[in-house]
């Protein structure tokens, strides 16, 4: 069949909207028919090269829509059911699947190549090319294939504009406050970088109970939005939430600060440590430059304050388990998903709307296909 | 090769009935499912609850599970073999592989298969009714009727077609009288010390029952550097046998372990028991959590009768010392990551399975292995088929 898909032909190009051919799935593969599809900063890393992924590729990895055709052997899905995307595929059997960490499925080896799991070839093709396809995915089209292992079902009750940030930033963020900092009632928890990550750690750390949190954002708006989603202080650095953390902890600091800004930035790990409080921790979600091999940390303030370090992909969450999870919460009124989404484009607008997110304009811009 | 197989296979009929040996018939495999050559076979006590009806549901009970009856049932749920044939769709298993029966299946989709706790695989409630996981269609017949395979793998048969989310692959180095100790027995034991209990370097452990489940809470402590393990058996030859396979004391009932447990505790008891006794009763647990110090764990592995409804639990001491009681099935660990990780642990020399099998027997032999079993001249008796 044929297909629209924003496809990115070379590094630093705009998104290039185009017809695609569109093969059927094969055994373990399934048609989807996308419904809406987040404009992450990750699929920017594409653009910039931060995420050195094979091109020509179809960007966009959270997506969600309705299942239209399903290849042989996939016993779980049928036409007609609502699915949000996984960014990252969950096989049911690898070690890390089996013990609850689906978030490093062995599968996620796959992902920089871009092509199909069941075979490794490719079902998406533009200009005589094979395209591949961001995190598996692909959802800057109307249609895609992909593998069983990427979908999760969703009550079709649920609005999928909405259940599209469930894929990715939405639990990358609640997640990481969470799971991966494990924010305990009473904690004092930092937030650095307050975008569609970021929001939701506000959000995450909130739930959790923490009594302080402090946004951290030089953009005016993202500080105002930061304290609608339950942040209770905020700051435009972490040079200026310095001495605001010392003045509300008693100098004890905070327990939990969550790097979530739009790129990671070795040098300033330092001023992140200097957030923490003895004992406390410090979780990396936000993506830094692949090639970047130095951070700025004190290791002996590691070892005599017992600080942690700990990286966190998906908010260490698992796809399967947490993807209806926080959906429930939506649908209960305890996470906020309305609010996150500043503006919708459709397909066409998706140039304008990254360029809204460079200039800090949207918390986040979700794409909506009719 | 492919059609229907003509199979023995250990058969029970009813309640107090011996296992009788039986002809079945084998269907083939359909999606998702494999023919495996079951090789060896653990004879776990829980297939002789079967057979005391401790671990069978009560008539009034058959309608709500939506089954007829509960017999004729194939026992064995312990056991180790070889795929034979696989059905469309089986992806992580090939003709040839070696396998290791799963008691709990793993669908790897549901919130406990996605959150690290497969032994909760909601499959599981498909445990004691008959048919395939896939389908609830049948594919084992004897005398011209559909027959139940304990826990869906029924490894008191030659062949027994099984669900590929019932077996896990395993490396053909390891004997599989080994595997199949470790699918359930070992694993179930092991975990409920090493794993469930939370056991820490320098508790005081008291396991209580050592059997082929208790047996192996003892190696579970030992590997998680217990100071020291108490084992209660009224058994001389398994109270012998645990301080083989680790264990610094022995006592013959939780009574007569309770006044020396504190005095080598200077009054504190112990940090953790682990109930594994043949039956556990009710009535047993009031020594169990008098074992336990405050803040102490004391971990329920064992069968205890179905329909059982009372325990003697002071809980005016389980709130005012902290204590905890945690029930666990499968030592609470993930049949997919742990069964390799266990039978790694066995090829590193760090975990004994050789030593645990007394006597091995032929499919013709099950009842005399089972008196075995009953009159405790066995840790672990073992099924071998060619």
């Amino acid at each position: 069949m044929k297909t629209k898909a924003a496809v990115l032909w070379e590094l630093g190009a705009p998104w290039s909207i185009e017809e695609i051919e569109l093969d059927a799935p094969k055994a373990g593969e399934v048609l989807v028919e996308m419904k809406a599809s987040g404009m992450c900063h990750s699929d920017e890393h594409l653009v910039t090269g931060d995420l050195p992924f094979a091109l020509p590729i179809i960007g966009g990895h959270e997506g969600a829509g309705i299942v239209r055709e399903v290849g042989e052997g996939v016993s779980w899905l049928a036409p007609g059911d609502h699915v949000v995307f996984g960014f990252i595929p969950s096989c049911g059997r690898c070690p890390s699947c089996s013990t609850g960490h689906q978030n490093l499925c062995d599968l996620g080896a796959l992902m920089g190549g871009g092509r199909q799991i069941t075979d490794g070839g490719s079902r998406h093709h533009a200009n005589g090319q094979d395209l591949g396809l961001m995190c598996l995915l692909g959802t800057f089209a109307h249609h895609t294939v992909v593998n069983e292992a990427s979908c999760i079902k969703v009550e079709p009750d649920l609005p999928l504009d909405k259940m599209c940030l469930l894929g990715c930033g939405v639990v990358t963020g609640w997640g990481s406050s969470v799971y991966a900092a494990q924010v305990r009632p009473g904690d004092t928890v930092a937030v650095v970088g307050v975008g569609g990550i970021g929001a939701n750690a506000i959000q995450g750390a909130r739930l959790a109970g923490a009594k302080r949190i402090v946004a951290i954002d030089p953009v005016e708006f993202k500080r105002e939005k930061a304290m609608e989603f339950g942040a209770t202080h905020a700051a435009s650095s972490m040079a200026e939430a310095l001495p605001l953390l010392q003045d509300i902890t008693w100098g004890t600091m905070a327990n939990k600060v969550i790097m979530t800004m739009g790129v990671g930035d070795g040098q300033v790990l330092a001023e992140a440590m200097a957030l923490a409080s003895k004992r406390g921790r410090v979780v990396v979600t936000n993506i830094h430059p692949a090639l970047e091999m130095t951070a700025n940390v004190n290791l002996l303030d590691v070892t005599l304050m017992e600080k942690q370090i700990v990286g966190s992909l998906f908010g260490s969450g698992n796809p399967r388990a947490d993807i209806p999870k926080l959906a429930n919460l939506y649908r209960e009124g305890q996470l906020d998903l309305d609010g996150l989404v500043t503006r919708t484009y459709p397909l066409e607008g998706i140039n304008e709307g990254y360029e809204a997110m460079r200039k800090g304009e949207n918390i986040r811009g979700v794409l909506v296909y009719d | 090769m492919s059609g229907v197989r003509t199979s023995k296979a250990a058969v029970l009929w009813g309640l107090n009935q011996e296992w009788s040996l039986e002809e079945i018939e084998v269907h083939p495999p359909k999606a998702g499912e494999v023919i495996v050559h079951w090789k060896a076979a653990g004879m776990c006590h829980s297939d002789e609850h079967l057979v005391t009806g401790d671990m069978v549901p009560p008539e009034e009970m058959y309608a709500l599970m939506g089954i007829e009856d509960f017999f004729p049932i194939i026992g064995g749920h312990e056991g180790a073999g070889v795929v034979v044939e696989v059905g469309p769709g089986v992806t992580s298993v090939q003709v040839g592989d070696h396998v290791s029966a799963s008691f709990v299946p793993s669908c790897g989709r549901c919130r406990y298969c996605s959150t690290g706790r497969q032994n909760l695989c909601d499959n599981g409630a498909k445990t004691f009714i008959g048919g395939m996981i896939t389908d609830d269609t049948h594919r084992h017949f004897v005398k011209g009727k559909p027959v139940t395979l304990m826990a869906k793998l029924g490894t008191f048969s030659e062949y027994a077609c099984v669900a590929e989310q019932s077996i896990i692959k395993v490396e053909k180095d390891i004997p599989l009288e080994c595997v199949a100790l470790v699918s359930c027995g070992v694993a179930t034991g092991w975990g409920s010390a090493a794993n469930r209990a939370g056991t820490q370097a320098g508790d005081t452990v008291v396991v209580v029952g050592c059997g082929g489940i208790g047996m192996n809470a003892v190696q579970g402590a030992r590997m998680a550097g217990a100071k020291r393990i108490i084992a209660v058996d009224p058994v001389e030859f398994k109270r012998e046998k645990a301080m083989e396979f680790g264990a610094t004391h022995t006592y013959s009932s939780m009574a007569e372990a309770m006044l020396p447990v504190m005095e080598m505790t200077y009054g504190q008891m112990a940090d953790r028991v682990i109930m594994t006794p043949g039956v556990l009763e009710g009535e047993m647990m009031a020594d169990g959590m008098n074992l336990a110090g405050k803040g102490g764990t004391v971990v329920v592995t064992a069968i205890s009768p179905m329909t059982s409804e009372t325990a003697s639990v002071n809980l005016f001491q389980l709130a005012m010392w902290n204590k905890e009681i945690k029930g666990t099935i499968f030592g609470s660990l993930n049949p997919r990551a742990d069964i390799p990780a266990l039978l790694d642990m066995y090829r590193a020399g760090q975990l004994k399975l050789d030593e645990l099998i007394t006597k091995t027997y032929t499919l013709d032999q099950i009842n005399e292995g089972y008196q075995a079993m009953r009159d405790g001249t066995n840790i672990r008796g073992v099924i071998v088929n060619a």
